[in-house]
């Protein structure tokens, strides 16, 4: 009995420091974003002139100033995405959700990254689809961001990115994300998972990436009992895959 | 011109809000505690509300309540501005009332003015 309670002591603490934890990775997490947000939001005054004139090269460098703050804000939320996929936290926040609905939202986001390249989304959704999937939305968020902006990011100008949604075979969701870009080289695809690992086309194409995103992207897939792979090559641009499980 | 209250603690944030909705046209109201928010909407002619959630003594989800209670406020568009971005924050406020919720970090004040303008015509 002794031994049974002693357990249960250990268990109630170790929930404590969990729930210690939590609460220090969220206001630490509102206070990097409020800093950020300031910054984000300076930035752009000086970029719109609006506190006086300023000169090319200036505006070159506030330019970069600006995608590098964006830069850190997606870390800290990949960051925070991922410290709700830690296997020390009890439990995901899964509830039932509309898949595509939310899928849809983010291509809706990216329309003015995908402007600015001159590069066409191509949405099919299968007729017939089960859509609702039980999961964590935040991180479900997150996953598709990564997927989407990476698709973007290293596609050429004036290409299309095809994003596909339909049930496979094993009657789970399955997502493709394809990009007519610069691909994957053979070197790197045993990698290019792996955290901080960034792909040397990959840094000369966008040098602001995390080599964050796809580490976490995979994470949060398999912490809901999901898959992950690509295919690429140099011809034929990368399709990024991803399954679900439904219920 | 149309009054504008935004209910903020930090006064950095708030300045900056402020000078920007400011130069779109609109008359910028502020308070930075629940008690000060709930006076200033009930005496001033305010067209819209931007309310952070973190809030000392009241946060921003009691004072959302309280607007919605109160039948000289209920129907005062509110966008909840904040970096609280979790679904389950966003949902919460949705629940209460909150017509739009807007992440901070995530959003240029170009961008929460364009939201503002529409909400408000």
């Amino acid at each position: 009995m002794d031994d049974i309670q002693k357990i249960k002591d250990e268990n109630e603490k170790l929930k404590m420091m969990n729930e210690n934890k939590s609460n220090l990775i969220f206001i630490s997490a509102h206070q990097i974003r409020t800093s950020l947000s300031a910054l984000k939001w300076i930035l752009k005054m000086f970029s719109n002139k609006e506190l006086g004139d300023i000169n090319s090269e200036q505006k070159d460098y506030i330019e970069k100033a600006i995608s590098s703050n964006e830069r850190i804000i997606s870390i800290v939320n990949n960051l925070l995405s991922l410290n709700h996929s830690d296997e020390t936290c009890l439990t995901l926040n899964l509830k039932q959700v509309n898949f595509p609905n939310i899928l849809e939202k983010i291509i809706f986001e990216f329309s003015g990254e995908t402007k600015n390249k001159n590069i066409n989304i191509v949405y099919n959704k299968a007729e017939t689809l089960t859509p609702e999937i039980k999961c964590d939305e935040d991180m479900i968020i997150v996953v598709l961001q990564n997927l989407i902006e990476n698709a973007i990011k290293y596609s050429f100008n004036d290409t299309t990115v095809t994003i596909s949604l339909t049930n496979n075979s094993n009657s789970e969701l399955e997502m493709s994300v394809h990009n007519q870009g610069i691909g994957i080289k053979d070197e790197d695809k045993m990698k290019i998972f792996d955290k901080f690992y960034r792909a040397k086309n990959a840094i000369e194409k966008d040098t602001n990436g995390s080599g964050f995103g796809l580490f976490s992207t995979k994470s949060i897939i398999e912490k809901h009992n999901g898959k992950i792979w690509f295919e690429s090559s140099k011809e034929a641009g990368t399709t990024f895959f991803i399954t679900l499980p439904i219920s | 011109m149309k009054k504008i209250l935004i209910i903020e603690d930090d006064d950095f944030l708030l300045g900056l809000e402020s000078k920007k909705i400011n130069s779109s046209g609109y008359e910028v109201i502020f308070a930075q505690t629940g008690e000060d928010a709930m006076n200033k909407i009930l005496e001033k002619d305010i067209s819209i509300i931007l309310l952070d959630l973190l809030l000392p003594n009241y946060d921003g989800f009691e004072i959302l309540k309280k607007i919605r209670e109160t039948e000289a406020t209920k129907s005062i568009p509110v966008i909840i501005f904040s970096n609280l971005a979790e679904v389950k924050d966003r949902d919460k406020a949705l629940a209460l009332g909150a017509t739009e919720v807007l992440i901070k970090s995530n959003f240029s004040l170009e961008e929460v003015i364009e939201h503002i303008n529409k909400l408000v015509k």
